[in-house]
């Protein structure tokens, strides 16, 4: 392989989802859309340096007209030297989303929501709750929206 | 002793040998996984580590999370041990590492543990606990970690703690664990010698300058408390397989003991049993030639 080739590939743009519990995604990746604090931004190749936040949406990967998507939590987001890095607590392809638990999920954060009681907690607690339940209400959405058929 | 003295002897030590081989095995298997998962989680703890370092050293310069308060008037420590005992040096070189950390500390304490064996300690030790997690030291999970963690930088923020450090037993190998300290928060990279050593060798400002959205601070104040649970995650994580890793040395070695003690008890009691043979012999003969 000559050295021009070498540079080539060192080019290519790589994409890495990282939970807690594993690697969802590792591998080359011709564009990746996230959401992140300001609204979806799509990475090519060559992107300059971006740290942000991710919003709980989906995650899009494009690698040779293949498309990957994840649902995700919140989390980070890091674009350097042409590595896309996803940091998130959860990322779920839409066809493994368990519909049903997802919805509990979003109910049970609702009636915790009602139950906050009034102390110099609750901003926070209700803060931690409405993001969890987004999270949930998020795996619906995308389950239905990406889902079979 | 008599010969059956020892014979239920001997059949005793030969039980325990059996539970401790046992208890060996399985904790061989718990530790297997226990390492599996501890592989498993380390590209998120590192790379979360590595975001942490990318914006602590641009920005977050008077955020306290990341900077830490101008005066230090207490400190907190959590301190991780297992819920069952049975592990060799285990939880005390983990205990014996936190108390020689409040003796270094000239100002007032505010103590946190995870695990049965912390609880014990403290309570033998009359030293009161803040808060105490248990039943969960040999199969830790994520939401283990942001509960701790939710907790301990609560303590930050209402300034119940200005600086809060981790006590655990880092994972080496099956044989070896070390207990360390780790800051958590104020979050920056502590600035030990020997850090300011490593640095002096690099270039400030290495790779391309980030653009942060919104900005900085924003994303610190939802990092911060990230990276804490992330540490206390994979402290967690370690600390478990160590504990596998101990418990089965331990009784590794209490096997071998057993299986010791049980050769002697048997030699011992066929020298008595030989001993009491030629006995009978020598008497009968006495016997026959008297009577001859």
């Amino acid at each position: 392989m000559s050295e021009d080739q070498n540079q080539q590939e060192g080019r290519q743009l790589f994409c890495r989802v990282i939970t807690p519990e594993k690697m969802i995604y590792d591998g080359e990746a011709d564009l990746v859309v996230v959401r992140i604090a300001d609204g979806d931004i799509g990475v090519m190749r060559d992107h300059a340096p971006v740290v942000s936040t991710v919003e709980p949406r989906e995650v899009r990967i494009t690698q040779d007209d293949e498309r990957y998507v994840f649902a995700t939590s919140d989390g980070f987001f890091k674009v350097s030297e042409n590595l896309v890095q996803i940091l998130v607590e959860e990322a779920v392809p839409p066809d493994e989303i368990d519909v049903e638990e997802a919805e509990s999920r979003v109910e049970q954060a609702e009636n915790e929501l009602s139950e906050v009681s009034d102390d110099e907690d609750a901003e926070r607690q209700r803060t931690e709750i409405e993001r969890r339940r987004q999270v949930a209400e998020n795996l619906v959405r995308v389950a239905r929206d990406y889902g079979e058929g | 002793m008599s010969l059956q003295d020892m014979k239920r002897q001997i059949q005793s030590v030969d039980n325990t040998a059996k539970m401790t081989g046992a208890m060996q095995t399985i904790s061989a298997v718990k530790l297997s996984r226990a390492r599996e998962r501890l592989d498993r989680i380390r590209p998120y703890t590192d790379n979360m580590q590595q975001m942490m370092q990318d914006i602590a050293s641009r920005a977050g310069g008077d955020n306290p999370l990341l900077a830490g308060r101008e005066e230090v008037r207490n400190v907190a420590v959590c301190t991780i041990t297992s819920d069952r005992g049975l592990a060799g040096p285990f939880n005390a070189q983990v205990l014996r590492r936190t108390m020689q950390f409040r003796q270094e500390q000239d100002v007032d304490i505010v103590q946190v543990v995870t695990g049965r064996k912390a609880v014990e300690f403290f309570r033998f030790g009359r030293i009161s606990l803040e808060e105490a997690f248990t039943g969960f030291s040999d199969e830790p999970s994520f939401e283990k970690a942001q509960e701790i963690g939710r907790h301990l930088t609560q303590l930050f923020e209402d300034e119940e703690a200005d600086e809060v450090h981790l006590v655990y037993n880092q994972f080496q190998s099956a044989l070896v664990q070390r207990a360390t300290v780790t800051r958590l928060l104020p979050a920056a990279p502590e600035d030990t010698d020997e850090e300011e050593d490593e640095e002096d060798g690099e270039e400030e400002g290495r790779g391309a300058p980030f653009e942060f959205i919104p900005d900085a601070e924003v994303i610190l104040e939802r990092l911060v408390p990230k990276y804490v649970e992330t540490l206390i995650f994979r402290a967690l994580f370690e600390s478990a397989a160590g504990e596998h890793g101990s418990r089965m040395s331990a009784m590794k070695s209490a096997t071998d003991a057993a299986h010791e003690m049980s050769e002697d008890l048997k030699q011992q009691m066929n020298k008595a049993r030989q001993a009491a043979i030629t006995q009978e012999i020598i008497e009968i003969a006495a016997a026959a030639e008297a009577l001859g």
